[in-house]
């Protein structure tokens, strides 16, 4: 604007245009260019104030309303890696499912919708979602999630304003209960809550999703061989049905690397209703409690008197006198009447005969070598914490003696058949695991082995004590035997403590098992809980005629699908 | 002088429709790479119901009647040769 002040009239020639002409003009436009400056650099510093005091007020203010508008919880899931067994096929992977969801805001009738809605799904809690979606202020509430397509089709065909999908993921069992207390359970976010679902959370990790993506993690490989798993539960199945047995359980493991092949506590329980793992009939009797195992006990006191040269199998012991502890008289069931050996302490499972050798080694010495094997410490597997060992406050000699043969302190079933291993693989306790193990060569880098915590002449012995308890005649376990697998092991009828004394009738009846005897593969443990008599088992509830022979049909079944 | 003006209105005429050409291209490029997406985790979501449902179909449970009634049992040590047995064999029918 001041550029264009031009001379104003035409007439001003260049020529007449001189210096004292214009000096009274110029400086009239000076002011003014002054003020419109000063009133910019005024308004621009100005706001440049306020930007700087608002900063300052909220570095000063910490307390400033951060609202989020996010009153609802975040529909948020989880997407898991699969579940392979051993041979890499399925046993628990992720499908799409469609999850409905209601926006309050846009529900134009709700009791309308509701109506409508219960009509394709009968099992809405209509009460409870009248309130959500009375709430206009919310814009976001479940109705139901994971639906089929079928339903979901349904409630999209009725035409709802305000209701949509969103698409989730859901976990899939598709062999329904097999392995159910391994695998555990997942919550409706498909987070895991229990057992190897939970452990993947742990270990694996899982993936925060908002849309339905499987997890492009590789699968979780587990130790289990779906086909041992399979006949190990109808195996059992059939022994609860045949023996009127209110639960059973078995187990089968690698007896050098720990691996378990199949293991099932029978009720099972289904990994897909969260109901299950509540109900305590159907508690993993494997890893969830403990037990006085009875005579399968004897296998530890036999081979503690052995591994520190206290005895030879061939040893005369002088049962004939029954033992004295506290106010108890601990007598055999079937006395002979004669000085037995340590092998016959064995195969006729003598109570006396253990308790005197547990006597003779005494009590420091029988609870070190129990603390070897890792009987009296905590333990964990993959699926969750071992139940703790029940060790007796009290542990003198009348516990040593009742411990020798298995009452008095009470381990979880799978704890057992770890150090039952080390006695039959050269002496070293394997840690149990249900997943897959790494290769030798891993193995072997990973570091120096466990020692052996007994001797190989040891192992030899017990592998020769367990074979003949189930080939030889008077052997308590001869209704195992299989030709083809060289089967060894000890049968065990344990009372169990009630609320005053050990009740009447009801035993836990087991079978501990290792195969081929000339060099152990495996070692199973069977048991049955409370089995009644029955004309099968010839009246009688012992272990040799009801847990034995299912031991031994179980070995026939389950040993061609487990060569290499 | 007027050239130039002329030159460079052409100039930004031609580059304006370029970009716009390839704004349209990008976006029509885009939609596809998008439904490739939805294909591929349609496919990625039938898959996984698909191995889920053959697992299901083939689960012991199912598998063992079916194969009983065909006649098929577990195998018995009467199944089973040694290895000596078996060069024994082979050596008769040599």
């Amino acid at each position: 604007m001041l550029i264009l002040a031009k001379p104003r009239s035409a007439n001003d020639a260049p020529v007449v245009r001189s210096k004292p002409t214009r000096a009274p003009v110029r400086p009239q436009p000076e002011p003014a260019r002054h003020t419109q400056s000063g009133l910019v650099v005024l308004t621009l510093g100005g706001l440049f104030l306020a930007v700087a005091a608002q900063l300052v007020r909220l570095t000063l203010t910490a307390q400033v309303p951060l609202t989020a508008a996010m009153v609802e919880p975040v529909a948020i899931s989880y997407s898991r890696p699969d579940i392979v067994d051993r041979n890499g096929r399925l046993l628990a992977t992720d499908v799409e499912v469609h999850s409905l969801y209601a926006d309050p805001a846009k529900v134009l009738d709700v009791d309308e919708a509701l109506e409508k809605l219960s009509a394709v799904l009968p099992d809405l809690d209509s009460s409870e979602l009248h309130k959500a979606l009375s709430d206009r202020d919310r814009r976001f509430a479940w109705v139901r999630r994971g639906l089929t397509p079928r339903y979901a089709q349904a409630v999209h065909d009725l035409g709802l304003p305000g209701f949509a999908f969103r698409k989730e993921l859901r976990r899939a069992y598709p062999l329904g209960s097999l392995a159910g207390h391994i695998l555990g359970r997942v919550d409706a976010d498909n987070k895991g809550l229990a057992g190897i679902e939970r452990h993947i959370d742990d270990t694996v990790g899982i993936d925060p999703v908002h849309a339905a993506r499987p997890s492009e993690k590789p699968p979780v490989r587990l130790s289990l061989d779906i086909g041992a798993q399979a006949a190990l539960e109808a195996e059992l199945a059939d022994a609860m049905q045949r023996h009127t047995a209110p639960a059973a359980a078995a187990l089968v493991m690698d007896a050098a690397t720990g691996e378990i092949v199949a293991a099932a506590s029978l009720p099972r329980v289904d990994p897909a209703r969260a109901g299950d793992a509540l109900d305590a009939v159907k508690k993993d009797r494997l890893q969830g409690g403990t037990y006085e195992l009875g005579s399968i006990f004897k296998m530890m006191t036999v081979a503690m008197a052995l591994d520190r040269g206290q005895v030879t199998p061939q040893t005369l012991i002088d049962v004939r006198t029954p033992l004295k502890a506290g106010r108890f008289e601990i007598a055999d069931l079937h006395a002979l009447g004669r000085p037995l050996t340590v092998t016959e302490v064995f195969l006729h499972s003598s109570n006396v005969g253990a308790g005197m050798l547990a006597l003779d080694a005494g009590t420091s010495v029988q609870r070190a070598f129990l603390a070897r094997l890792g009987l009296l410490s905590a333990m964990k597997t993959e699926a969750g914490p071992v139940a703790a060992p029940q060790i007796p406050t009290r542990w003198d000699r009348t516990e040593t003696i009742t411990i020798s043969y298995g009452h008095g302190l009470a381990v979880a079933p799978i704890q057992f058949i770890a150090a039952a291993a080390a006695l039959v693989n050269g002496g070293v306790v394997p840690s149990p695991t249900y997943l897959r193990a790494k290769t030798k060569p891993q193995l072997d880098a990973a570091g120096p082995t466990l020692s052996p915590v007994i001797s190989n002449e040891t192992t030899a012995a017990m592998r020769t004590l367990m074979r003949s308890n189930v080939t030889e005649a008077s052997g308590t376990g001869k209704r195992a035997e299989v030709a083809g697998y060289e089967i060894g092991g000890k049968t065990g009828t344990a009372d169990i403590p009630g609320p005053r004394g050990y009740r009447q009738g009801g035993v836990i009846s087991s079978f501990l098992a290792a195969f081929p005897m000339s060099a152990p593969r495996y070692v199973a443990l069977v048991m049955l809980f409370e089995p009644k008599p029955s004309a099968d088992s010839g009246g009688k509830v012992l272990a040799g005629v009801t847990a034995a022979p299912v031991a031994g049909r179980l070995i026939a079944r389950i040993g061609p699908l487990l060569a290499p | 002088m007027h050239t130039l003006t002329l030159a460079a209105a052409f100039l930004a005429f031609s580059s304006a429709f370029l970009v716009y050409a390839l704004s349209y291209d990008t976006r029509l490029i885009e939609a596809k790479v998008q439904a490739a997406e939805r294909a591929a985790d349609r496919a990625r979501s039938d898959i996984a119901i698909l191995r889920a449902e053959r697992a299901h179909l083939s689960r012991p449970e199912r598998i063992e009647p079916l194969a009983r009634a065909l006649g098929l049992a577990p195998a018995t040590d009467r199944q089973f040769v040694s290895s000596r047995a078996q060069n024994a064999l082979a050596d008769a029918a040599r």
